[in-house]
């Protein structure tokens, strides 16, 4: 067995009188894909937001690399690349001045920065944006840029939270094979989305959180011994119990024609 | 990027930050993004091009600080007014309280507010107490290129007056005084963050801010009634109540230094001014992290209670605004005004000064004798009022949510005439008349009930004085540009031009107070002129929008 990352127990969150998180434990070992996957609300950006220090006031315990998060030792963040889903950038600044910047927070000299971020940008095809505001930049242009600003530093674990949102299917194609080829290198990745058919393919491990809860957590071989179901769309569906698309869809039509 | 001298100057405090455990280097890397940035404030879709870029070091606020140059201008009467220091120092450091202070509030909640920071910079092996610090410098930096504007020219003229001692007290005691202004403002802040989370958070801050302008003004009424002019000299007669009075700290300090005049009074007002920045400091520093935790709660929306329609509004909604359209603008606009933070931060406060303005230009001609004031014209400093709504208008511009704004485009409007009169209706009914309201009931009660024709006449000229400003001003779409792009003193001139307008009104106004029924006269021809020009300013077609 390898040695393990990052161990998670009994995580619990509390946004006013409402549990966000109710006790989540897991545990990850270096070079783990895991796609955490779950309904809106289940607590999957909260988990990552603890563990990144943007969120406080948790109880449980989050060993990363072996080390209680919570003592106020951040020396941690630095193998850590993270991907957040609802993005806030310094949007005025250019590509270059942001991704330096990073580069820089993290310990890069800011030539190697600099450097380093050109040349992602270019292989990923915006090379041409890169003196430009982040503010004129297209969704996937800006989601671009933030995926390599979680790279630049080499991180050892990776969050990414709905990382190809707006990313065309010639980029997905890169980013899946950058996903493989970092996993390979030893890199863990937690990956969370609401594209099931992603997750199906790149995730050597899928959990799933379900009101604040972990509700299946395995391969996907084993989720379907488990569920009797085909897709990961429908182990989905079943675990979190929801069956009413169909009436639901109907209903909805059938208001939009009321005039 | 862009080296700055301000950086480079800060270089040279490089240990003292390191002894502090702060991490130099990345405080430098932060604070030369945020000076960056804030050079940048000018609208994207021009800058997209990066040749352009020599253009980039131009900062809006610099630029904007004439303006306080020449207030500054204002301060050096209490320079070379003669040696009654306490008297004259305490009345200039509380202009320049007033200014600092003022400029804080507006121009910085945004930075010690800031949560964005949390979400960029918290993921990164970054210590929490350098973001602070940072924080805390960025504001420093620019409340100090403030003060420089501000004290600089009257600085120099105390240096020739009074010499080299009177120069270096005053520089400490203004030193002194910034410390204080940033940390008062931080802790006020920090005290309505511990008690209150959420969306009510926000609102709570935006009546602080009000409250925090009027206090300002009101406590600066208390400087001037501190002393009594009696046969040219100056007289204090000391009240308990003038400790808080906190430049009065600093007059005292001039007065004991300068005069050795070191009542127990005095010496203990000294001591309280430099010991109370300090323990300011300390404070802070102390309660940062409870600050920082708190300040999440910025972000946390909890769930709101829908809010049932009385049976009134709508009834009085369909008298206001006479069409569909309309009325639906009229709403919008209504709530955009109630709900949008950065636009009540930037309004609500000049809304507050306008209420008091009236009054304090009352109290001020009226201190002796309250009998004459029944019987005076002088409510016609009702006008003061009117000056808040060229600014506001030109304020509805903006919003900071400004990129909802291509649901104009979209939708199909075929008339620009029902965004603007329902804009300008929603301004007139949800902002300008409940403070009009209020200045109206002290009035009322200050001068009776005879002046409810001339009250009303003045709403009504309020009212035209709105459409004239809107026929002046550029066209815009409401809501639609970013307060990046605002810049307070761009439109100097026509805010003069259009004051001129509320002169002429008061004139008239004056005027038809001499002659019997020439009140009734004046609302008549006020009804005439509001109809009129109503029915002319609305009529816009899209090529006449800018931007």
């Amino acid at each position: 067995m390898k040695e393990v990352i990052l161990t998670i127990k009994d995580l619990r969150k509390n946004y006013g009188p409402k549990g966000v998180l109710n006790g989540v434990s897991l545990q990850v070992r270096r070079g783990e894909v895991i796609g955490y996957i779950g309904p809106n609300g289940a607590g999957k950006s909260t988990t990552v937001k603890i563990m990144l220090g943007i969120e406080d006031d948790y109880s449980g315990e989050i060993k990363i690399f072996g080390h209680d998060i919570s003592d106020g030792n951040i020396e941690y963040k630095r193998k850590i690349g993270y991907v957040p889903e609802i993005a806030e950038v310094y949007d005025n600044l250019t590509g270059q001045e942001y991704l330096t910047f990073v580069g820089e927070l993290y310990g890069l000299e800011s030539d190697l920065a600099d450097y380093k971020a050109k040349s992602l940008m270019e292989l990923f095809g915006v090379g041409e944006v890169y003196h430009s505001r982040i503010a004129s930049y297209s969704k996937g242009m800006r989601q671009k840029l933030l995926i390599i600003s979680s790279l630049l530093h080499n991180p050892e674990l990776l969050f990414f939270d709905e990382p190809i949102n707006g990313l065309d299917a010639n980029s997905v194609m890169i980013f899946k094979e950058i996903m493989t080829q970092l996993a390979a290198q030893g890199k863990t990745i937690f990956y969370s989305s609401h594209l099931m058919d992603v997750v199906e393919k790149i995730s050597s491990r899928i959990i799933l959180l379900h009101d604040g809860k972990i509700a299946a957590d395995g391969t996907f071989e084993e989720l379907k011994q488990q569920n009797t179901k085909g897709s990961l769309e429908q182990i989905f569906n079943q675990l979190t119990g929801f069956s009413e698309h169909r009436e639901i869809g109907t209903r909805f039509v059938s208001i939009v024609e009321e005039m | 990027m862009q080296d700055y001298r301000t950086l480079k100057l800060l270089d040279k405090f490089e240990n003292l930050f390191c002894r502090f455990g702060i991490d130099y280097k990345i405080m430098r890397n932060i604070l030369q993004v945020k000076l960056t940035m804030d050079g940048r404030r000018v609208p994207t879709i021009f800058s997209q091009n990066a040749k352009k870029k020599d253009q980039e070091t131009n900062n809006q606020y610099i630029k904007s600080l004439w303006i306080y140059v020449l207030f500054g201008l204002f301060m050096i009467p209490f320079v070379l007014m003669g040696d009654n220091y306490l008297f004259q120092m305490s009345l200039f450091y509380g202009i320049f309280t007033f200014f600092s202070m003022t400029s804080m509030i507006s121009d910085f909640s945004s930075v010690l507010l800031d949560i964005r920071d949390r979400n960029i910079l918290f993921p990164k092996p970054v210590d929490k107490r350098t973001i602070s610090m940072a924080k805390m410098v960025h504001v420093l930096i620019y409340l100090s290129f403030l003060t420089i504007a501000l004290a600089g020219i009257p600085l120099i003229v105390a240096l020739i007056k009074h010499g080299f001692l009177f120069f270096l007290t005053t520089v400490l005691s203004i030193i002194l005084i910034d410390l204080l202004i940033v940390v008062l403002t931080a802790l006020i802040y920090l005290f309505v963050l511990r008690f209150f989370d959420g969306e009510k958070l926000k609102d709570i801050i935006n009546y602080v801010q009000i409250l925090l302008s009027l206090g300002i003004m009101v406590g600066y009424q208390l400087l001037v009634r501190s002393f009594e002019f009696i046969d040219l000299s100056i007289s204090l007669e000391h009240q308990w109540w003038q400790v808080f009075i906190f430049p009065m700290w600093y007059g005292a300090m001039m007065e004991v230094i300068m005069n050795s005049n070191a009542q127990l009074f005095h010496l203990l007002f000294t001591l309280l001014g430099i010991l109370m920045p300090l323990l300011s400091i300390w404070i802070y520093i102390k309660l940062n992290p409870v600050f920082e935790q708190n300040l999440q709660k910025l972000s946390y929306y909890g769930k709101a209670k829908e809010k049932r329609r009385g049976k009134f509004g709508p009834f009085l909604l369909r008298i206001i605004c006479r069409t569909d359209e309309e009325r639906a603008f009229f709403r919008f606009a209504g709530s955009m005004m109630k709900n949008e933070r950065d636009f009540k931060l930037k309004v609500y406060p000049s809304l507050g000064f306008s209420a008091v303005i009236p009054l304090i230009f009352i109290m001020n001609g009226f201190n002796t004798n309250l009998d004459q004031l029944s019987t005076s014209k002088s409510f016609l400093t009702v006008y003061f009022s009117l000056i808040i709504i060229p600014t506001i208008l030109v304020l509805l511009k903006f919003s900071g949510k400004y990129k909802g704004a291509w649901i104009y485009r979209v939708a199909p409007i075929k008339q620009l005439k029902p965004m603007f009169s329902g804009t300008i209706k929603a301004f007139i009914y949800k902002l300008y008349l409940p403070v009009y309201l209020f200045i109206s009931i002290i009035f009322i009660a200050l001068f009776g009930v005879r002046i409810l024709p001339d009250l009303f006449v003045v709403f009504l000229n309020a009212c035209t004085f709105a459409v004239i400003c809107f026929m002046v001003l550029k066209k815009f779409i409401p809501f639609s540009a970013s307060f990046d792009d605002y810049n307070q003193n761009s439109n100097v001139a026509i805010f003069i031009g259009l004051m001129l307008f509320v002169a002429l009104f008061a004139g008239i106004h004056y005027a038809a107070t001499l002659i019997s029924f020439g009140i009734y006269i004046y609302l008549v021809i006020a009804i005439l002129c509001l109809g009129t020009l109503w029915k002319l300013a609305f009529n816009i077609s899209w090529d006449k929008i800018e931007g």
